[in-house]
């Protein structure tokens, strides 16, 4: 009886350690890219004379990649400047889920082809499910250059 | 001579079969899972056997199109166009995947609601249900990862949306929403990623439960016509009534062939409504490929229409957290649901509230589906202005006020006579009809509350009065123009 006890125990151990031996680096394998993070990444929107006072123009920021995803190494933002001495620069994403919204210049304001979500210049939610308003990049102008940090956002925008 | 000749043929075939089936082990399943009595259920406990078809029609598919599909970024769109364009048959087949897809979601949701009307989950299938449960999971998981796969705009924003999701949950959100996409910006980690889970992980794990479903369904057995009748307060009780029915001629059958029969029969059906319009409207034709600069109008795949009317439908304090809180809470009914429910009553009649609910949810999901082809909440820009109708001629002060009517963006919400979007009320046939100053009020400063910009400093005296003029006629049009 107390061999039969000691062979279940070992092979209940044998489990145990295989488990751990493979399930540990495993998960550690799995959320490895949330380990390797950096902090910001500062990339140029264009010359800041290229983008007038008034209007909400759309501009194309680079985003240089290591990966073969040539398609994706560039992508969409709404460059705004209310004054001449401040800049805004909104991400495409709907606050409500991260469609991409679209600048109307007609009514002035931005519509996610979604769930409805609206808009308005200044980038505060009008209608639609959206509560929060547009997300905007942190941004800075360095040799007249417009740069915006693509790690200021949620990691989907 | 001949019939010597042909007996001893004969004797060595059998002698050969014998020797497959006991050196194969067929016997025993042979004994126990085909040539047995069970109780006789309804025509459309098919429904199993007919998700089980499908799953293999799925993988058969899938398999096949991995030989074509290229999981890297640069290469994943071009393949998907290859298979559906250039490889003989492969119209066939990704039709055949991209229909078997949808069919068995229906099916699946279709299974879930009749187990829960039958009362299926209760004892002594505890284990049947989670297991299913578990599957119905999986299922909802594929038929989500397999359109991101297409690498095209749609995919692009199906990834952001499920990321938006894992990113509301509380503290972990921004690393949840890496660990996903493999990385802090979309790329080549998210496709193989997405490959990975849809390829590899998920359908291994759903091969898996669904053997051990079908196990457990030969063990414990469907749910009987008396079972559905009579009170069975234990499993012991189930068993009991379960047995006797099997014996009996009226409530028993055999296995194989008269349930398989029926069963495989409604397998058949599903399968060949799959195949027709595999045939007949083929696979979607593929959107522009995966990007992030393009102006895009993004949709999900028919089956999950209905989660996006909820989301647009629901008021904005409620739309967030049902986004993240609903699959939760629909999950944590499922799982709970056994353990509530100890009443001895199952089918429909006993339960008439319950059953009442699941076939309202069922109802629901259909409407629900129906309003997201309309989208009466999407605004949108365009350029043309909303047509004239037949018969009528606008002078030119109106006709100049219709161009303005496109050029400032009021098509983007406002239809006339049904032509445009249908965010904003269809002026033509208005039920409260506004005076001109009425109008030129409302277009400078909208009442507050209303989602439409104020247009103050935005037009001259002169386009405002295009504008109002046109708007006073239009509300005279007929609603419907054809």
């Amino acid at each position: 009886m107390e061999r039969r006890k000691l062979l279940i125990g070992f092979v209940q151990g044998i489990g145990v350690v295989t488990a751990g031996v493979l399930g540990i680096p495993a998960l550690i394998f799995g959320i490895a890219p949330a380990l390797e993070r950096r902090k910001e990444w500062w990339q140029p929107v264009g010359p800041l004379a290229s983008f007038p006072v008034g209007p909400v123009t759309r501009a194309v920021v680079p985003v240089p990649r290591g990966d073969e995803a040539s398609a994706l190494r560039e992508k969409a933002v709404f460059v705004w400047r209310p004054t001449a001495a401040e800049t805004v620069v909104y991400s495409r994403n709907c606050t409500d889920l991260s469609c991409p919204v679209n600048w109307d210049p007609g009514s002035e304001w931005f519509f996610c082809p979604c769930h409805g979500g609206i808009f308005d210049k200044e980038g505060n939610p009008r209608a639609g499910p959206p509560s929060r308003p547009l997300y905007r990049y942190a941004n800075r102008i360095r040799d007249d250059i417009l740069e915006i940090d693509l790690l200021s956002l949620p990691p989907m925008t | 001579m001949l019939s010597a000749i042909r007996r001893r043929a004969l004797q060595q075939a059998e002698r050969s079969r014998r020797w497959v089936v006991d050196r194969f082990g067929l016997g025993p399943v042979w004994r126990h899972f085909l040539d047995r009595r069970v109780a006789k259920g309804s025509w459309y406990y098919g429904d199993g056997a007919t998700l089980l078809t499908l799953l293999g029609v799925m993988v058969a598919t899938g398999a096949l199109m991995t030989l074509t599909y290229s999981p890297s970024p640069d290469t994943a769109f071009d393949s998907v166009v290859a298979i559906t364009r250039e490889q003989p048959l492969g119209n066939f087949i990704r039709g055949l995947h991209y229909w078997t897809a949808g069919l068995m979601v229906v099916m699946l949701f279709s299974h879930l609601f009749r187990i829960l009307l039958v009362g299926g989950y209760k004892s002594p299938r505890e284990g049947t249900y989670y297991v299913g449960v578990g599957m119905f999971v999986l299922v909802l998981t594929m038929a989500f990862t397999g359109y991101v796969l297409r690498w095209d705009t749609r995919a692009m924003y199906a990834i952001r949306v499920v990321l938006h999701m894992f990113n509301r949950v509380p503290l972990l959100g921004d690393e949840l929403a890496i660990i996903v996409q493999g990385g802090t910006e979309i790329g080549a980690r998210t496709l193989s990623r997405f490959f990975s889970v849809h390829v590899v992980m998920i359908p291994l794990l759903l091969l898996a439960l669904a053997g051990w479903h079908l196990y457990l369904v030969v063990l414990h057995g469907t749910t009987s016509l008396r079972e559905r009748r009579e009170p069975v307060p234990s499993a012991e009780a189930q068993r009991r009534l379960y047995d006797e029915q099997k014996h009996s001629d009226k409530y028993g059958e055999m296995f194989f062939p008269e349930t398989t029969a029926k069963s495989g029969g409604m397998a058949l059906v599903v399968f060949l409504v799959a195949v027709a319009l595999a045939v007949i409207l083929g696979p979607p034709l593929p959107n522009p490929e995966a990007n992030l600069v393009e102006t895009v109008f993004p949709m999900e795949e028919w089956w999950y229409a209905w989660y996006s009317t909820m989301i647009a439908l629901l008021p904005p304090w409620l739309a967030v957290p049902i986004v993240v809180l609903l699959p939760l809470f629909v999950l944590g009914f499922l799982l709970l649901l056994p353990l509530l429910d100890r009443s001895p009553w199952r089918g429909v009649r006993k339960r008439p509230i319950f059953s009442g609910a699941i076939v309202v949810t069922a109802a629901l999901l259909v409407v629900l589906s129906e309003i997201r082809i309309q989208s009466p909440w999407t605004g949108w820009p365009r350029e043309q202005p909303p047509t004239v109708p037949p018969g009528i001629e606008l002078t030119e002060l109106a006709e100049r006020g219709r161009q303005l009517f496109a050029d400032k963006g009021c098509t983007s919400c406002h239809a006339v006579a049904g032509d445009g979007r249908k965010v904003g009320p269809d002026f033509a046939r208005s039920d409260e009809r506004l005076s001109r100053k009425e109008i030129r009020e409302f277009v400078l400063e909208p009442e507050r509350g209303t989602p439409m910009p104020a247009y103050e400093g935005r037009l001259t005296d002169a386009e405002l009065g295009a504008l109002v003029e046109y708007v006073l006629v239009a509300q005279t049009f007929e609603r419907e123009q054809r």
